[in-house]
């Protein structure tokens, strides 16, 4: 575990340099740990891929203090018990209208529609970091064989529960909105509701399977 | 209340900001520009958590529905008050019915406009700032339209001085000297094109471009190259609003409210101090980057935190 600086109210954790399970459980340890401890003076704790990166408020606690408090809880959240991970069932329509990226996802692979879903929902996922807007997930990894790399240029709109892929992660768009990634399905099931707690309906370390509608 | 006549080119409400939410992705869509915010509320006597209205483009009208008091702040402005020329940064008595209008902004991008009242509408996730992109917060999730009326309560005669000295008010000219500390990525860029973060004397010039929003400002100039052998891209993280991110094309990015993610290489965080301008900065306008070390940052943002105290402390 790594304690840097980041700007002036930051502090980023690094669990480890690449994207594997046992980077992404420290790091779902160290989130749920000090979430729950509820530190004065902590604004925010993002949990991604790698690291966490909280956010401070200095008239509240100042960079020394808290990363040597951070420093010494190492053990407690290495050793804590941690709840079991949530498991969701999502359910896509994929191709089509609903996924306009189908046929480049294709050509691209060398694959037909029927095997890209069938690996697509054939595998699990875990959530790596909720970000980009609110409740899209960054889910992975994505199976090699049905790797495609970004848009050159985002699309400008895609509809709301928008399922994507690019490189070797998938993820979900809650929201209508800009996408850089290539869509190949459609979900129904509403990913982000600002009126209703806990907000998100997936969580960060959750596992995610993809099943047809 | 208040009804919008004309609402600008964008007029949204805003607060502080949402906090507590990143984890599930939900940014602070909070006010840009937090000193002419902070100064707005001072002067119309309402609490530093309220609600106001954040601002852009000429031929703003608003009609008061009560007698109460109101300042606007920020960007440069020709404002009225019944066709009055009106003073910015100062408290001002509106009479029931009367009309306030910003005719042009002459420097800087975005106003402020706080009422001597609670602006009533629902906090969502714990705040009343508007977020645009996934509409939720503010005035039913969207900007203010021709015909919205806009609720007050406790509207009160604010208490307390109503002008603050010019000394408070920062100036909006271009070109825009932004001071920044090197971010973790930094190295993967060829020296010679990021001298000015080795080199405190050394500066780079940006031109801000036209796609310029509350999710950040994207610069043209020189593209900033990446070392051969440095990643183009990195595995995402957590973004800080003033996070200068640096996609392929070497043309920075400067993240403002609404990300809390990103995945291109952090070249460097601006400093507190300057954030507030970074509200000010409009298509076009140059962008000079300079580094500073994070103690120097610190001793600035205290400098303007102790001011902003001393000038607008609470009687």
């Amino acid at each position: 575990m790594d304690i840097e600086r980041f700007g002036e109210q930051g502090i980023r954790i690094i669990f480890g340099q690449a994207i594997d399970d046992a980077t992404h459980e420290s790091v779902r340890r160290f989130f749920l740990y000090t979430s729950s401890l509820r530190i004065p003076g902590i604004t925010e704790i993002i949990p991604s891929f790698r690291s966490c990166l909280i956010s401070y408020d200095r008239e509240r606690v100042g960079f020394e203090d808290l990363s040597e408090l951070l420093g010494e809880m190492e053990d407690d959240w290495r050793e804590m018990s941690l709840p079991d991970v949530r498991r969701m069932e999502i359910p896509v329509r994929y191709g089509g209208d609903y996924g306009p990226d189908m046929d480049f996802v294709c050509s691209y692979s060398g694959l037909s529609p029927e095997d890209v879903v069938e690996i697509h929902a054939g595998a699990t996922y875990r959530v790596y970091a909720l970000g980009f807007m609110p409740g899209f997930p960054y889910l992975g990894p994505l199976d090699r064989r049905i790797y495609v790399p970004r848009q050159e240029t985002p699309v400008l709109k895609v509809p709301q529960g928008s399922v994507g892929i690019a490189q070797l992660q998938t993820g979900i768009y809650p929201f209508e909105s800009p996408a850089g990634w290539r869509v190949i399905g459609r979900t129904m099931v509403r990913l982000f509701d600002h009126l209703n707690p806990p907000f998100s309906l997936l969580n960060f370390g959750d596992i995610v399977r993809f099943v047809r509608a | 209340m208040i009804e919008v006549l004309s609402p600008g080119f964008l007029s949204i409400i805003v607060d502080r900001g949402r906090q507590g939410h990143g984890h599930i992705g939900v940014p602070s869509s909070r006010e840009l520009d937090r000193h002419a915010s902070a100064i707005a509320r001072y002067l119309v006597d309402i609490p530093e958590d309220a609600a106001l209205l954040e601002v852009m483009g000429n031929d703003l009208r608003l009609r008061v529905l009560r007698d109460m008091s109101f300042a606007v702040t920020g960007a440069k402005v020709k404002a009225t008050l019944d066709d009055e020329p009106l003073r910015p940064w100062a408290a001002v008595r509106a009479k029931e019915g009367s009309i306030l209008r910003v005719a042009e902004v002459l420097e800087g991008l975005r106003y402020y406009i706080a009422f001597s009242g609670i602006i009533d509408i629902e906090p969502v996730m714990g705040s009343s700032t508007t977020n645009l992109e996934c509409n939720f917060g503010g005035f039913h999730g969207r900007p203010l339209m021709k015909g919205d009326m806009v609720a007050l309560r406790d509207i009160r005669e604010p208490a307390g001085l109503q002008t603050v000295p010019e000394t408070m008010i920062p100036s909006m000219r271009e070109p825009h000297l932004v001071r920044v500390i090197a971010g973790p990525e930094a190295d993967n860029f060829v020296p010679r094109s990021v001298r000015f973060l080795a080199n405190r004397k050394e500066t780079v010039l940006f031109n801000a471009t036209s796609r310029l929003n509350r999710t950040g400002i994207r610069l043209e100039g020189e593209p900033l190259r990446f070392r051969d052998e440095a990643e183009r891209s990195i595995i995402s993280e957590g973004l800080l609003p003033g996070t200068i991110q640096v996609p392929p094309d070497g043309y920075p990015i400067i993240t403002l409210a609404e990300r809390t993610i990103g995945g291109y290489a952090r070249l460097a965080t601006v400093a507190d101090a300057d954030m507030d301008m970074l509200a000010q900065i409009r298509p076009r306008d140059r962008v000079v980057l300079s580094s500073i070390d994070i103690n120097e940052a610190e001793r600035l943002w205290r400098a303007g935190r102790d001011a902003l105290s001393f000038y607008c402390k609470k009687q």
